[in-house]
């Protein structure tokens, strides 16, 4: 016998011949990003506990990438995180944008190892996904290393830096952007990509319809398990000091003026 | 200690491994990846010509345990990205990305929130793997060549279909001494040939904040920022640019930075040494004309 959520995929099989693809988008919840450096405060080695709560900065184009191959494949889409349970309200976006269900692995640890281990103990107990895609760096930590391990942990091929996915011949293609261009990658297999943002993947804003539509799809709560801690003791986070004080360069008369002025200064200081 | 570099030949990443590896020991081993003789003198050098870095990670973890290598340098780039953390799970090994300081007995620096504040971590385990973020250390000089032994690959989890190359006319974003970069506040893709003119009257290149590439008007490779390019140039002009944290992380080597925005606010002059509250419509142009005349 088969669950409810299986015979659906098998359903979507036999609709479209085609093979059942089952797609996790990982998404974590951060402090807000956006709080420019000057203002930036830290309590307890981490960002104020005052700054509200919001989705990574590229996991919504790694959510906008899912739902676009949930589309274009007729596949399912499950958003999985790890974070604490007032995260719920944030994710609830990424299940409004395109997602069916959201699993949340309850957790409070910053180590990448235990964080690696708690979404695997995630995927796993959705069984048969066929591709994970994620942000290619998370917007707090800003390692780019937690997907990475997570591919490892499962024996799934790991693909960084990730512009454009899709099915040929029964195989993924992908796209993966360079330092000086870009690559195109082919596998069969299951794998994990990072995904960066490009104007193909801006995320898309939600209609009201799906907003409401997403407090009704389901959550599943996961209990942490323990994971082995990666060897690495953190011994400070500091907020380094700006410096610069910026001198304003008249502009109310003459532009050329301006530009001559500017020119001058960058000169006199040897810079250009 | 016993240290390994994994690196493209591409001399300036592989120069700045070096300086890194000096930190840890005289004389770093060396797999360089891709086709190519293997610049600078190292102890032992291996080449394995698949660039695909989830194709690499079991033979790497073979020979790093073979050898007893203790630290594993790699540049924070794709390929980087693409090895460092799949390997660590391999190795049980720890592994810090994007180490922008060294400090003696194992301890390491990296940025995070966006560059807003640097966390300091001691390593407590053999080995380690350390991606490094680009233009923190100067390229150490290559002399000669290292002759090099093959590194063998058995198992081809993904296959390479093709390369591109984006061609950028002139000096490459990360080598300029003058950048001239645009945001969203250029409106425009065509806007950015204006900023092209400034570039090259000033032997310069041309970058671009996240929001502009997002938007379409230039090419991933000339993004300049934590998630793009890195660089540290002599003059950073941000036009057009409002300076958030994920930008300045990446020019935080920048000597001078010129902020041109109407917004007065706008994050970018706390970061500038000079700053043009105006619209660079009326800036830009005269700035093309002054260094036409001056030429």
């Amino acid at each position: 016998m088969f669950g409810r959520n299986e015979a659906m995929r098998r359903s979507i099989r036999l609709k479209t011949g085609g093979y059942p693809m089952h797609i996790v988008v990982l998404a974590k919840v951060v402090p807000d990003y956006e709080v420019p450096a000057g203002d930036f405060e830290l309590t307890n080695s981490r960002a104020h506990s005052r700054y509200k709560r919001m989705m990574g900065l590229y996991d919504e184009n790694a959510i906008e990438s899912g739902v676009q191959l949930k589309e274009k494949y007729s596949a399912s889409l499950t958003i999985v995180s790890y974070g604490i349970k007032a995260d719920i309200q944030v994710l609830r976006k990424a299940v409004a944008m395109g997602g069916e269900k959201l699993s949340l692995v309850l957790g409070g640890s910053d180590d990448p190892n235990v964080i690696a281990a708690n979404l695997k103990m995630a995927v796993e107990k959705l069984e048969d996904v066929d591709l994970i895609l994620a942000g290619q760096q998370s917007a707090d930590m800003d390692r780019g290393i937690v997907h990475g391990m997570l591919a490892e942990m499962l024996g799934f091929a790991f693909i960084p830096q990730v512009a454009k996915i899709e099915q040929e011949d029964g195989q993924w293609k992908v796209i993966q952007n360079t330092e000086s261009g870009s690559s195109e990658l082919k596998f069969g297999g299951k794998a994990v990509l990072s995904i960066t943002s490009v104007p193909e993947n801006v995320p898309r804003i939600p209609v009201v319809r799906s907003i409401f539509a997403a407090k009704k799809k389901p959550v599943v709560q996961l209990p942490e398990i323990e994971g082995d801690a990666m060897p690495v003791d953190e011994l400070s986070v500091d907020i380094p000091k700006m410096e610069s004080v910026c001198e304003f360069l008249p502009t109310e008369d003459d532009p050329a003026e301006t530009a001559k002025i500017l020119l001058g200064r960058l000169r006199e200081e040897r810079l250009i | 200690m016993k240290t390994l570099i994994i690196e493209m030949i591409e001399p300036k990443r592989l120069g700045e491994l070096v300086t890194v590896s000096r930190e840890f020991c005289e004389q770093p081993d060396m797999v360089a990846v891709g086709a190519g003789q293997i610049p600078g003198s190292f102890g032992k050098a291996y080449q394995v010509a698949d660039t695909v870095a989830a194709n690499l990670v079991s033979d790497l973890a073979s020979l790093i345990l073979k050898e007893g290598y203790e630290i594993v340098l790699l540049t924070a780039s794709t390929l980087g990205s693409g090895i460092a953390a799949p390997l660590s799970v391999k190795l049980s090994a720890p592994v810090v990305s994007e180490v922008i300081g060294i400090k003696p007995d194992l301890v390491v620096e990296r940025p995070l929130y966006g560059g807003k504040a640097v966390a300091t971590y001691k390593l407590n385990k053999m080995p380690a793997i350390l991606t490094i973020r680009r233009k923190y250390f100067e390229a150490a000089d290559l002399q000669g060549f290292t002759d090099s032994s093959p590194l063998s690959i058995a198992e081809k989890k993904v296959a390479l279909i093709a390369e591109k190359e984006e061609k950028t006319e002139g000096i490459p974003l990360e080598d300029a001494e003058v950048i001239v970069s645009g945001g969203r506040g250029i409106g425009a893709a065509e806007n950015f040939t204006m900023l092209q003119d400034v570039a090259d009257l000033l032997n310069g290149a041309v970058g671009a904040s996240r929001g502009a590439v997002d938007e379409g008007w230039v090419q991933p490779t000339q993004q300049v920022g934590q998630t793009g390019k890195i660089v540290a140039p002599g003059v950073y002009f941000a036009i057009g640019i409002s300076g958030a944290s994920q930008h300045l992380a990446g020019i935080a080597n920048a000597k001078c930075v010129v902020a041109i925005n109407k917004d007065e606010e706008a994050n970018i002059f706390k970061r500038a040494r000079f700053g043009i509250v105006s619209d660079y419509k009326k800036i830009v142009p005269v700035l093309i004309e002054t260094l036409k005349e001056e030429a």
